[in-house]
C-alpha cells in the first residue's frame, strides 16, 4: 500500500542530460572543480548549509533555509526536475548551486551559496548554472530572481537581464528576471569558462568526498549583535569578548 | 533650444575656467560672481577613458563609457562616451544630453561620439 | 614648536563590524589608553567621512568623548575626505606642539558596511565635482582608471603590475591579525588563468577586482603627546618629526599633467623638509593603495623611486616585506582595509608599530625612519607624515 501512495506522492522526472563537470583556476591559484551530485550525495552536503541559516548578514540566513528546503526536496522525492551542482577546491565545498527544468524550453534558477568568499566562486558556480540551462539542456531561456543586492547588481545588471515581472518565480512568486539564449549568446565569453574534460586527479578527489568548508561565513558569537548595534547604543562589545578569549588583552 | 554646457570667463582677465570657480584662477582680482558664461566647444580630442561596470544605483545599464576630453579650445572635460572601441587621440564630437536620472530630477551633460 | 611623541596606539580589526560607529571609535582609544598607561587626555580629535550621511551620527566627536568618559575635554570631528585621518593627526600635533595641550587623543573611526554596496559607492562618489563628474556617474574607482590607462600607456605599467601590488600585499595580510583580507591570492590566478576574467573582473576597465580594495569597517588610535610626558614612559621613544599637506585642482581633468599626483610630491617635500631627512632615508611605508596603481605612482611622487620607475623596482622586489623598502608591510588599503576615516590612523599605527619593533612576523628589520601618505578625494587633498624612533 505504501508503495502506491509514494507512486502519487513522488513527481516523475523528466529526463534531463547530465552536466559534465569542469574546473577552472581561482584567484588564490587552486583549481576548483564544478561537477553535478546525485540524490544519495545530498545528506553530506545539508550539514553545511544547515550552520550558515544562522548567518544574519548578506541574507545568508534566508538563502541557506530555501537552499536546505530546495536540497531536502530534491532528496526525498518531493520537487520535479531538479538539479544540484557543487563547487569544489581540493574536494572542499565551495558553492552550491540548485535550478529546475521547468519545460523543455523554460529553466528556473533557484539558489546560488558561496561557502568560501572573497574569490569569485559564486561567480564561476552561476556562470556553470547558465551554461547548464542553455548550451547543454538546449533550453530557450532561465528566469532568474534575487535575494540580495549583491546578486542584484551580479546578475541583473551585469548580463542585462529582461524584465519578466508578470511571471512570478517559484521563490515566494516574487518578479523574475531573463536570460534569454540571445543575451546567453552576448555574455558567453564571461559565462562559459573553465575547461573541461577534468584531469583524472582532480576528477576523482572531487567524487571521492565533499569534504567540509574551511572558512564558511560564521554568525557573530552574540546573535544578537546584528540587530543590537542598532537600537543599543552601548554596544554588546562584541570585540572585547573575543580578545579576552583569545587571550591579547 | 539646444542646450550648452558652459565655461565661464573671468571678467576682468579673461581667463576661462570649467567648471565654475568663485576666484579667477588666473587673477584673483575678480568681483563676486564677475564672469561670463561661454559655451563650450563640442570638438575634442580623447585623452582618456573607461568602461565602469561597477555603477551607481540609478544607472540601469550593465557598462558606461566616460572619459575625458579636451576640447578645441584647450578646455578639459569629464563626459559620457558611446564609441564601440575608443583610442586614445580619437577625434570626438559633444552633444549635451540627458546623463543621469535621480527621481524625478534630470540631469544634462556631455555626451561624446566617435567623429 | 615643541617635539610630538606617539605614546599610545590602539586598533580594532578591519572586518564588517556589527557595532554602532561609536563603539567602533571608542574600543581602539581604549586599548590606546592602556597601552600609555594614562586615563585622561587634554583634548580628542576623532576622523570619520560618512558619520552623518552613513551612520545617521553627526558631532561624532562629541558623542566619543563623553563615550569614553573623557569628558570635559574637548573634542571635534575632523573630515577630509579618505584623508580624514592624516589631517586629525595633524590637528593633534599642532595643539601638543604649540604648547595648548600635553596630551591629545587621535581616533579614526568609519563604519561604511551599515548600508549596502551600491549606497557606499554613492557615497564615495559624493567627494567628486557635482556638475562636472558626478552627474555622468563617475564613480571614484572611474577616476582611478582612466589615471590607470594614461599610466599604462606613457609608462609601460602593465595589468600585470597592478596584479602584483595586489598579491604583495594581500599576502603582507595575511601577517596582520587586524587586516581585513585573510586571503592568499595569487598572479596565476589573478592574471594567467584561462578563467581571470571572471577571478578578477573589469570594475573600471582596465581597472579590475582585485586592484581595488574592499569596503570595510574599523577605528584606530594614537595618543600623541609632548617630550615630558613621553620620557617618563618606558616604551622606545617614537617621534612625530614632519607633517606636509597640498592640494590639488578639485576635477582630475583640470589637474596640470594628467599623470602627476603634483599634492602628493608637494605634501612628501614638507614632511621630508619639516623631518630634516630625504626620502632614501626611509625605512618603512605606508601608502595610500585604495587602487593598486596608486602605491605605484605615490613611490614615485614621494621620491622613492624616478618617476615611471616605481613599477621596475616592485618587479625587482624591493618594495616586498624583505625589499630595501617595504612598502605596506601591514597589507596596505587592499589587504588590511579601508574605513574611509579610520585609514589615516591605522596607517600611523603601523608605522608606530613598525619603529618599536612590535610587529611581530611582518616586523622590518631595524626600521627607523617611517612615512605615511593619506590621499583624501582623487588626489586633490593630501597628507602625509614622517615618524622617526629616537631611542
Amino acid at each position: 500500500m505504501s508503495v502506491d501512495l509514494e507512486k502519487i506522492l513522488r513527481p516523475v522526472d523528466n529526463p534531463m542530460p547530465p552536466f559534465p563537470p569542469k574546473y577552472m583556476t581561482i584567484a588564490s591559484g587552486e583549481e576548483m572543480v564544478i561537477r553535478q551530485v546525485s540524490r544519495d550525495e545530498i545528506p553530506d552536503i545539508l550539514p553545511y548549509i544547515e550552520s550558515l541559516m544562522h548567518v544574519e548578514r548578506d541574507f545568508y540566513d534566508i538563502v541557506a533555509a530555501r537552499v536546505y528546503a530546495e536540497l531536502m526536496a530534491y532528496y526525498r522525492h518531493r520537487v520535479q526536475d531538479e538539479y544540484v551542482l557543487v563547487a569544489q577546491i581540493d574536494g572542499e565545498i565551495g558553492a552550491v548551486v540548485n535550478g529546475r527544468m521547468v519545460n523543455a524550453d523554460v529553466g528556473m534558477s533557484l539558489h546560488t551559496l558561496a561557502l568560501r568568499r572573497g574569490l569569485r566562486i559564486g561567480a564561476h558556480a552561476f556562470a556553470a548554472k547558465m551554461e547548464y540551462h542553455i548550451d547543454i539542456m538546449k533550453q530557450k531561456e532561465v528566469l532568474i530572481v534575487a535575494e540580495s543586492p549583491i546578486g542584484f547588481r551580479r546578475w541583473m545588471i551585469e548580463y542585462n537581464l529582461e524584465k519578466r515581472f508578470d511571471t512570478p518565480h517559484e521563490l515566494g512568486g516574487v518578479p523574475s528576471w531573463a536570460l534569454t539564449r540571445e543575451l546567453f549568446d552576448r555574455a558567453r565569453e564571461t559565462l562559459v569558462v573553465g575547461r573541461r574534460p577534468v584531469p583524472d586527479k582532480l576528477l576523482e578527489k572531487a567524487y571521492a568526498a565533499i569534504l567540509p568548508p574551511s572558512d564558511p561565513p560564521t554568525p557573530p558569537e552574540d546573535l544578537l549583535a546584528a540587530t543590537r548595534s542598532r537600537y543599543d547604543s552601548t554596544g554588546t562589545a562584541l570585540m572585547a569578548q573575543r580578545w579576552r578569549q583569545e587571550g591579547k588583552v | 533650444m539646444a542646450r550648452e554646457i558652459y565655461a565661464y570667463k573671468c571678467r576682468k582677465c579673461g581667463h576661462l575656467h570649467y567648471p565654475y570657480r568663485m576666484v579667477c584662477k588666473n587673477c584673483r582680482a575678480n568681483e563676486h560672481n564677475e564672469f561670463d558664461p561661454v559655451p563650450l566647444p563640442k570638438k575634442g580630442k580623447l585623452l582618456t577613458f573607461i568602461h565602469l561596470y561597477s555603477l551607481p544605483p540609478d544607472f540601469e545599464v550593465p557598462k558606461l563609457g566616460l572619459g575625458i576630453i579636451e576640447l578645441e579650445n584647450g578646455i578639459k572635460i569629464t563626459g559620457q562616451i558611446k564609441i564601440l572601441d575608443p583610442k586614445i587621440g580619437m577625434a570626438v564630437k559633444g552633444e549635451v544630453e540627458i546623463v543621469r536620472r535621480e527621481g524625478y530630477d534630470e540631469h544634462y551633460g556631455m555626451v561624446f561620439y566617435q567623429v | 614648536m615643541r617635539q610630538v611623541y606617539v605614546i599610545g596606539i590602539g586598533i580594532t580589526t578591519f572586518a564588517r563590524l556589527e557595532y554602532p560607529l561609536c563603539e567602533i571609535a571608542a574600543y581602539p582609544a581604549m586599548m590606546a589608553m592602556k597601552d600609555c598607561g594614562l586615563s585622561g587626555v587634554d583634548h580628542l580629535y576623532v576622523a570619520n567621512m560618512g558619520g552623518g550621511r552613513v551612520n545617521h551620527q553627526t558631532g561624532l566627536a562629541s558623542a566619543v568623548v563623553d563615550s569614553l568618559s573623557l569628558t570635559p575635554a574637548g573634542a571635534e570631528t575632523i573630515e577630509n575626505g579618505p584623508a580624514s585621518g592624516a589631517s586629525a593627526i595633524k590637528q593633534g600635533f599642532l595643539a601638543v606642539a604649540s604648547g595648548l595641550h600635553d596630551v591629545v587623543m587621535v581616533i579614526g573611526a568609519e563604519r561604511m558596511r551599515e548600508v549596502n554596496n551600491l549606497e557606499v559607492t554613492d557615497f564615495i562618489a559624493t567627494l567628486t565635482h557635482p556638475l562636472a563628474e558626478y552627474i555622468y556617474g563617475v564613480t571614484l574607482p572611474s577616476l582611478a582608471g582612466m589615471f590607470t590607462r594614461l599610466y599604462m600607456d606613457k609608462y609601460g605599467v602593465t595589468a600585470r603590475h597592478l596584479a602584483m601590488v595586489a598579491v604583495k600585499n594581500q599576502n603582507n595580510a595575511l601577517l596582520n591579525d587586524f587586516a581585513h583580507l585573510h586571503q592568499e591570492i595569487t598572479i596565476e590566478g589573478i592574471i594567467d588563468s584561462p578563467e581571470a576574467l571572471t577571478n578578477n573582473p573589469y570594475v573600471a576597465e582596465p581597472l579590475r577586482f582585485f586592484d581595488c580594495c574592499p569596503v570595510s569597517d574599523g577605528g584606530a588610535c594614537v595618543i600623541l603627546a609632548s617630550g615630558d610626558v613621553a620620557k617618563r614612559l618606558d616604551k622606545p621613544l617614537v617621534r612625530l618629526a614632519g607633517l606636509g599637506q597640498a592640494t590639488d585642482t578639485h576635477t582630475i581633468h583640470e589637474r596640470q599633467e594628467p599623470t602627476d599626483l603634483l599634492a602628493v610630491r608637494r605634501a612628501a617635500g614638507q614632511t621630508f623638509q619639516m623631518a630634516g631627512i630625504k626620502p632614501a632615508d626611509v625605512d618603512v611605508a605606508e601608502l595610500h593603495d585604495a587602487f593598486t596603481i596608486l602605491e605605484i605612482v605615490e613611490s614615485e611622487e614621494v621620491g622613492f623611486f624616478n618617476k615611471g620607475e616605481g613599477h621596475l623596482a616592485l618587479e625587482r622586489g624591493e618594495t616586498s616585506l624583505t625589499g630595501e623598502l617595504p612598502i605596506n608591510p601591514s597589507g596596505g588599503l587592499k589587504g588590511r582595509g579601508h574605513p574611509v576615516g579610520a585609514t589615516g590612523v591605522a596607517q600611523a599605527h603601523e608605522i608606530v608599530l613598525q619603529l618599536r619593533g612590535d610587529a611581530g612576523r611582518r616586523q622590518v628589520m631595524d626600521a627607523r625612519i617611517g612615512f605615511t601618505c593619506n590621499f583624501g578625494g582623487f588626489g586633490n587633498n593630501v597628507v602625509c607624515l614622517t615618524f622617526i624612533r629616537e631611542s
